[in-house]
């Protein structure tokens, strides 16, 4: 059992190395404070996909990305998910074992808190999501600090996976405007990028 | 009490066993990429050719373990270019609608949903009413298009309406869902 807080690496951060880790990757983010802190981070990107609402179906959309045809120019797809939506579709887990795409990574950014919502606390800080996922047959590593996960991600780019990286994160949330586009656009931009449109 | 479909002659099994074959006859015709299911037992023919197939590389089958992980595998499918399609029990399109509402039709992921039809007239499962007879109207209340295929379309049209249903999802660039009654 991990005793996740306090974390000194913020969810900005986490972001920003993710997306330096992985610039022309397909990359799934979640919604709420996901989407705004990455959008700060690197403003829009035509390789992200926005999630803007779907709680809890990070994993199963980044798991159909890593398993159709267009995925094969890329080497890897990342979803990132907080700890909330990764518990909110934690049976997906079982699914992407059964399937074991080598090219899915998947990154939890746990702070152990629902953000969007006020921070109410999640079940994460008294379960063992690696060792669960180890149990779905992921690669995993647990990551608390900015040096730790970029590690983690130059292995899980070279080692087949799929990986689920969970990298914990302090509950702070940088302010950042809503993102409120319409998500025909948003769909279309990711798909002309993957070269399915 | 015997059933009366035998005192009038119906061979009921044969009846449901021309409506599964028809599915799975517009499945071939369609021949998607991957196709997502849950277990059901009314669709057992169609889940146990699914299975047959995917062992001969016709296309990935998987099964899911809740009906809105299907949306988002099945949407992240459609954006990486594949064609996929969903096999469910109606009694299930609940745990579908929060990820087809916020995902699949906002973005314009176009899909085929076949869902079998419970409830009603012949079901066999006195817990299924409540829900079933009603997924039509939940549906309609969602804004997602929806077909029925049960008794009152003649069988020689159902292949067809399923392949339809699906140029349907495609040229309107949303997701449809197909009831099919297979029950008698």
């Amino acid at each position: 059992m991990t005793i996740p807080l306090p974390h000194d690496l913020t969810r900005l951060e986490a972001l920003a190395s993710i997306a330096r880790a992985f610039p022309t990757e397909p990359l799934v983010v979640a919604l709420g404070t996901m989407v705004r802190e990455m959008l700060l981070v690197t403003g829009r990107q035509p390789n992200h996909l926005y999630v803007l609402d779907a709680m809890g179906l990070v994993p199963a959309i980044a798991l159909g990305v890593a398993l159709s045809p267009n995925a094969r120019t890329h080497e890897r797809v990342v979803g990132i998910e907080g700890d909330g939506g990764l518990l909110m579709g934690f049976s997906t887990l079982a699914t992407i074992g059964s399937l074991r795409p080598e090219n899915l990574v998947l990154i939890v950014l746990d702070n152990g808190q629902y953000a969007a919502t006020g921070g109410q606390r999640t079940a994460a800080s008294s379960l063992d999501l690696t060792a669960i996922a180890r149990g779905c047959n992921f690669s995993t590593t647990d990551i608390r600090t900015a040096a730790g996960l970029s590690v983690a991600m130059s292995e899980a780019k070279v080692r087949p996976g799929p990986w689920l990286l969970r990298v914990m994160i302090s509950p702070q949330n940088q302010p950042a405007p809503y993102f409120l586009p319409d998500p025909v656009e948003l769909g279309l931009d990711f798909k002309r990028y993957l070269g399915s449109a | 009490m015997p059933p009366l479909t035998s005192a009038l002659g119906v061979d009921s099994r044969a009846v449901v066993a021309a409506r599964c074959d028809a599915v799975n006859q517009a499945i071939l015709h369609l021949a998607p990429t991957h196709i997502l299911w849950i277990p059901s037992s009314t669709l057992k023919p169609v889940i146990d050719m699914v299975e047959t197939r995917a062992r001969e590389g016709a296309w990935v089958s998987a099964p899911l373990t809740r009906e809105e992980e299907g949306i988002g595998i099945a949407g992240g499918l459609v954006l990486g270019g594949a064609r996929p399609l969903l096999v469910v029990q109606d009694n299930g399109i609940g745990n579908a609608l929060t990820a087809l509402t916020t995902f699949a039709q906002p973005y314009h992921l176009p899909m085929l949903l076949i869902v079998s039809q419970r409830g009603g007239l012949n079901e066999y499962n006195s817990m299924i009413h409540t829900l079933c007879e009603r997924v039509d109207d939940l549906l309609d209340a969602a804004d997602l298009r929806t077909f029925v295929l049960d008794e009152r379309v003649p069988i020689d049209r159902w292949a067809t309406s399923i392949v339809g249903a699906r140029e349907h999802a495609e040229m309107t660039h949303r997701p449809v869902i197909l009831l099919v009654n297979l029950l008698y």
